[in-house]
């Protein structure tokens, strides 16, 4: 609907387009393929002793979540980093680089600050890339998680009825009426057909991701 | 497991364990987008009402069924979040997993002389406790130790506001009174 596209706020119109970026994203990357890729090349990562290899991989995660069609808060990215590397540099380890009144920025505090940062928030954007809501686990414990997300999508639909001034008894009315309505028979969905290039695709990013680790290894 | 293929409520249901951990564990998903939707002041600032059906949990679920629902709310909600391979998962398992033992401990031994405001406070701290030692092992070295009174002194707090929270929903609920009981059926 053109007139509606006029209408809508850049907000929507940056969430239309997210949700357009994350459908083909889903369409192209089978969910259990891409969490195995996804340990991989986060466990490369985390092993990776180079911090500049581990900057590159940390910008490809982003940009891998960015296509996945997740959220990026880039600002709220900032802010935790600035502040474990400010936590790292209240303890001074190594040589002083720099003095800011009382406060002395050393060397190793600073770059073991930096290397946690990069750590702990290229986990993040890596396990967003990776981990589609359409994941499902094996096993018992699977059946079990999902059906609780059959729970879940009924509470969403009764979600309004819910109001903050009346939380205890709207809850418990809302957990009754969940639990007594009778069970939706599930769709049995056709299994998705996924680009066999994909598998490949996922294939080679693991392999390259473990490389560097790998030759890092080899020279030490 | 007859979650998906009950047609209507019995009372062997109310004995099915899994479809009580699965029904908990879809609330715990629910009351984790609620507190998304609450503005934090910080990133790290958290309510923690999403531990709201695991404290109430402590009365109706055998201890292994129990720890059960702490994992399923861990995994689930890392799913949702896509934060299953971060740290982020692995501070939430560590939190959960050990403030649900403390809070089932705390009352298998001291029973009703302890409050489940008692109870939630205990497992707060533990949680918090747990996750600013983690931290000082993963993220923030010896500056963990800076962070954590501020860190505790929340936990006390937003402890006890959910510890009010399931006092008086376990008081008032019918479908608590019902699954509880059940439980000893």
């Amino acid at each position: 609907m053109p007139e509606a596209n006029a209408s809508a706020s850049p907000r929507e119109k940056a969430a239309r387009r997210r949700g357009e970026r994350r459908e083909r994203y889903e369409a192209l990357f089978p969910p259990w393929a891409l969490a195995a890729s996804g340990l991989i090349v986060s466990l490369a990562f985390l092993f990776q002793p180079l911090l500049v290899t581990r900057a590159v991989m940390f910008l490809l995660f982003v940009l891998a979540a960015y296509f996945s069609g997740k959220r990026i808060a880039l600002s709220s990215t900032l802010l935790v980093g600035i502040g474990i590397v400010l936590a790292n540099l209240l303890v001074p380890i190594g040589r002083v680089i720099a003095r800011v009144g009382p406060f002395r920025i050393t060397e190793t505090a600073l770059m073991e600050g930096i290397g946690k940062a990069i750590t702990f928030e290229g986990l993040l954007y890596a396990s967003k890339a990776c981990i589609l809501p359409s994941l499902r686990l094996p096993g018992r414990f699977g059946s079990i998680v999902a059906a609780a997300f059959v729970y879940y999508d009924r509470i969403i639909e009764y979600k309004g009825s819910v109001r903050p001034g009346s939380f205890i008894a709207d809850a418990d009315k809302l957990m009754l009426r969940v639990w007594e309505e009778p069970a939706t028979v599930r769709r049995i969905e056709a299994p998705a057909r996924y680009p066999g290039a994909a598998y490949f695709l996922l294939a080679a990013l693991s392999a390259a991701a473990l490389a560097p680790a790998l030759l890092a290894q080899l020279h030490a | 497991m007859n979650g998906l293929s009950t047609q209507g409520p019995s009372e062997a249901r109310w004995r099915d364990k899994a479809d009580i951990v699965a029904l908990l564990g879809a609330f715990c998903f629910f009351l984790s987008a609620v507190e998304y939707m609450v503005p934090k002041p910080l990133p790290f600032m958290r309510l923690g009402i999403a531990n709201l059906p695991i404290l109430l949990a402590i009365d109706l679920l055998p201890l292994p069924w129990f720890l059960l629902l702490a994992v399923v709310k861990v995994v689930g909600m890392s799913v949702v979040s896509g934060s299953l391979f971060s740290y982020i998962a692995l501070f939430s398992l560590s939190g959960t997993m050990v403030a649900a033992m403390v809070m089932w401990g705390s009352r298998k031994l001291l029973g009703h002389q302890v409050s489940a405001i008692g109870v939630s406070i205990l497992g707060a701290m533990t949680s918090n406790a747990a996750q600013i030692l983690l931290a000082s092992v993963l993220v923030f070295g010896e500056a963990a130790r800076l962070i954590a009174p501020p860190f505790l002194a929340m936990g006390l707090l937003t402890g006890a506001v959910l510890g009010v929270f399931a006092e008086r929903f376990s008081r008032t609920s019918i479908w608590f009174a019902r699954a509880s009981g059940s439980h000893d059926a």
